[in-house]
């Protein structure tokens, strides 16, 4: 049955994906449910919530507040915590809770400027998509509404969209990235959301180039692009060693790499260097029609995934071990490919 | 701009009275901080046992959730856990189900599905639902006796509403409920008692199990002590429960109603002179002296040589701990020692404890976790020796610590020395909040 899941678990929601790119920026960060989805956010999507402290609340909607769509009551608990807390802006996260009742987060967002006077970014996450889009929705949104003024090209600056723990299974990913992309010949380089400000965020117009390093991040780019007319590149620039080493493909013929399309495309890049196997990629997430090869697929349910690797043939699959857990009944090579938004697993 | 976490002295929250407590102490009226301390809050399911977790509690069932995917995805962590693995299936709605409710026709195939999957068949399929279904209004009886005919096993909702969280049912209650929901009346046994309240045992050394022997009674059923469904099913043989957590009185009228089976409620608690007490009033009302003289002994005196050797201690206190955090609180300050702050959660059942700390310990400072201005919680303002239950180690993280929170249940002066015990080692090894 198409949905039915026996053998994987749910992946990182939209929510998630959203939290996770505002996360660092000083906002008052709302998630508009009863109190279990900002729970699963930070208790197991967000991994920097243990470390790195962020006004990351609950609007603790009860079901009177849901039935009689107490938007005036949401907006007050807001004001009330925005002169608790210290912050730049607020945001408002959308979860199934809001979907069904289907609220109005343009009208949300426009009646919390008005009362609090401060920027509002919202992100209308259902909790049905998966973590990109709502990264994706939350670039978009933290562009369009901080980066508005137009500065001068800074030649030495780069900027890198597409940074998350959820993406890159890190949480230091960001040191990692920008440390690869200085050998480019920049001396800053931002990843929005990780390691920088909603400064930087204001200030993204100077950068000389974007680089988008996950699909989530190719709209943002693109608007960036349009409005500012700064150029971007799609480069996989962190691919960990334990999925490229040599030994590992040497018998192999054909291998089907799963994760984010860039990633898996960077490993796909390096596997064809050290290896004649064909090699195919396939994602949960968004797989962008530009970036795809001939026999790459998107992977839309459990058995999907059996028909396709067993039709296919395939004698090696890397992907997180959440995933191939629904191989066990096919054999073939199973290399681990962590993907946090996956299994919630971290590379270390 | 506040720069300063929200607290109150216990005499000044004591003063207020219940029903004019400050806003910060009422979760409807502020948004909830999400903290690490606060984890248990938002998503009980997180850690320890959750709706999702609980479910399982019946022998040999398995759990289909039947929700957006972001309900599931901390089950991620459940199913790493032993034995979980094979026992949670998820039917992912998208964003035509949530609106629309047609997911509910798929329910008694997909349950059928389930089933087959399985290496043996299960005893029993729980099907957990989620705020969607609570607005949705969905009749998920209806839905469950359709796929119980449909896939030939019984089902069983299990409704995780956070959005009812402080409603008349909270989904703990509601699943202590559903747990149950399978017993069907049988032959009822005079010596067979069942203990009610928690999805883990009691701790296996606790007093109440020789005690109840004593008693004459020789069947003592927990849920999470019977290995088997058919061991399950006998705890439709009882002849009275005992009620050890509130959260489980909607069980007990269903026992009541259902099964004819009456309930004594009985409390944990950290002062011996109650626990002495409770057991004198359940004995009365079992017909049989429970003579615990042994225990109150022993626990007085661990309690004795803990003061005697580590002095006049001062305590921070956290509710995410197997205590009622203001009745532990008044244990140890009339034992003898200084609380400094508890970290907890103000209802009409703990406000008796706090006009009595009012009285002996005006100056505790009383906060409740959920506050927005924890953010600004600051340790430097209070200087305890040891601290109890996880949320106050995570304030605390250099102080001695005991988390106080494993799975199985402290109760009766079983907890209070195992209690007095960990604190005693943490001390003596100075093990941290940061080194748990």
């Amino acid at each position: 049955m198409k949905n039915l899941l026996k053998l994987l678990s749910p992946f990182a929601p939209d929510q998630s994906g959203a939290v996770s790119v505002i996360y660092e920026l000083g906002g008052l960060i709302v998630i508009c449910d009863a109190g279990g989805c900002a729970g699963n956010v930070c208790g197991f999507d967000e991994p920097r919530w243990f470390t790195k402290k962020s006004a990351i609340f609950s609007a603790g909607l009860r079901d009177m507040d849901a039935i009689l769509g107490r938007d005036d009551k949401l907006i007050a608990k807001l004001k009330t915590a925005s002169s608790q807390v210290k912050c730049d802006f607020t945001a408002l996260i959308g979860t199934p809770v809001p979907a069904v009742i289907a609220t109005d987060f343009r009208a949300l967002k426009n009646m919390a400027q008005k009362s609090i006077g401060l920027p509002c970014l919202t992100v209308e996450a259902n909790g049905t998509a998966y973590y990109d889009e709502g990264e994706e929705s939350a670039y978009l949104e933290l562009f369009k509404d901080f980066a508005v003024e137009t500065r001068e090209t800074d030649d030495s600056l780069a900027g890198v969209i597409g940074v998350t723990p959820l993406e890159f299974s890190r949480i230091d990913a960001n040191t990692e990235i920008e440390s690869t992309i200085k050998q480019y010949g920049f001396s800053k380089v931002v990843c929005y959301g990780m390691g920088s400000t909603l400064e930087d965020v204001k200030n993204s117009s100077a950068a000389k180039i974007n680089y988008v390093v996950s699909p989530s991040a190719i709209t943002a780019a693109e608007y960036l692009n349009k409005k500012f007319g700064t150029p971007y590149e799609i480069i996989s620039p962190y691919i960990p060693d334990s999925v490229t080493d040599e030994n590992e493909y040497k018998d192999c013929k054909k291998i089907l790499v799963i994760h984010q399309q860039i990633s898996a495309n960077g490993v796909r890049n390096i596997i064809e260097k050290i290896s004649s196997a064909q090699v195919d990629v396939a994602s949960w997430f968004m797989m962008k029609k530009e970036l795809m090869r001939s026999g790459d697929f998107k992977l839309t349910d459990e058995e999907q995934l059996i028909k396709r690797v067993s039709k296919a043939g395939y004698d090696c699959v890397i992907a997180d071990n959440n995933i191939t857990r629904a191989l066990r009944g096919y054999k073939c090579k199973k290399v681990d490919y962590i993907h946090f938004a996956v299994s919630g697993r971290m590379e270390k | 701009m506040m720069s300063k976490a929200f607290y109150m002295a216990a005499r000044n929250l004591s003063d207020s009275g219940l029903d004019n407590v400050p806003d910060e102490f009422v979760s409807s009226k502020h948004l909830i901080y999400s903290s690490p301390a606060t984890l248990a809050f938002n998503s009980p399911g997180a850690q320890g046992f959750g709706v999702k977790r609980a479910g399982l509690a019946v022998p040999g069932s398995v759990m289909l959730l039947v929700a957006p995917g972001c309900c599931g995805r901390n089950t991620t962590m459940l199913s790493e856990m032993g034995g979980y693995s094979d026992r949670f299936f998820y039917l992912l709605l998208d964003d035509t189900d949530i609106v629309t409710g047609r997911h509910l026709t798929k329910i008694p195939e997909a349950v059928k599905e389930v089933c087959e999957a399985c290496e043996k068949k299960p005893s029993a399929v729980m099907i957990c639902i989620t705020c969607v279904d609570a607005l949705l209004g969905t009749d998920m009886e209806r839905v469950c006796r359709k796929s119980t005919d449909y896939a030939d096993v019984p089902v069983v909702p299990c409704y995780m509403y956070a959005l009812t969280r402080e409603g008349r049912l909270p989904p703990m209650a509601a699943v202590r409920r559903s747990v149950y929901s399978l017993l069907t009346p049988t032959k009822r046994k005079s010596n067979a008692v069942n203990i009610l309240g928690h999805f883990a045992p009691l701790f296996d050394n606790c007093e109440i199990y020789p005690l109840l022997k004593s008693a004459g009674i020789a069947d003592i059923r927990e849920i999470s002590r019977c290995e088997s469904y058919e061991e399950y099913l006998k705890m439709s043989q009882a002849n009275f429960n005992l009620v050890v957590n509130q959260e489980s009185r909607y069980a007990a009228d269903f026992f009541e109603k259902e099964l004819g089976i009456p309930s004594i409620e009985i409390t944990r608690m950290y002062r011996i002179d109650k626990i002495s007490n409770q057991y004198r009033l359940l004995g009365q009302t079992i017909g049989e002296e429970l003579d615990d003289k042994k225990y109150y002994n022993e626990t007085a005196e661990i309690i004795n040589d803990f003061k005697n050797k580590f002095g006049k201690l001062s305590f921070s206190i956290g509710e995410i701990s197997n205590a009622d955090p203001f009745e532990l609180a008044l244990s140890l300050v009339e034992y003898g020692f200084d609380v400094d702050e508890i970290f907890g959660t103000v209802g009409a059942v703990n406000f008796n404890y706090i006009r009595k700390l009012a009285e002996l310990s005006p100056n505790t400072k009383i906060y409740s976790n959920t506050s927005p201005t924890m953010l600004y919680y600051n340790d430097e303002d209070c200087n305890p020796d040891i601290v109890i239950g996880k949320d106050a180690m995570y304030y605390h993280q250099s102080k001695p610590a005991v988390a106080w929170s494993s799975e199985s249940q402290p109760f009766g002066y079983a907890g209070v020395k195992a209690l007095f015990g960990e604190m005693s080692s943490a001390l003596k090894n100075n093990r941290t909040a940061g080194e748990i």
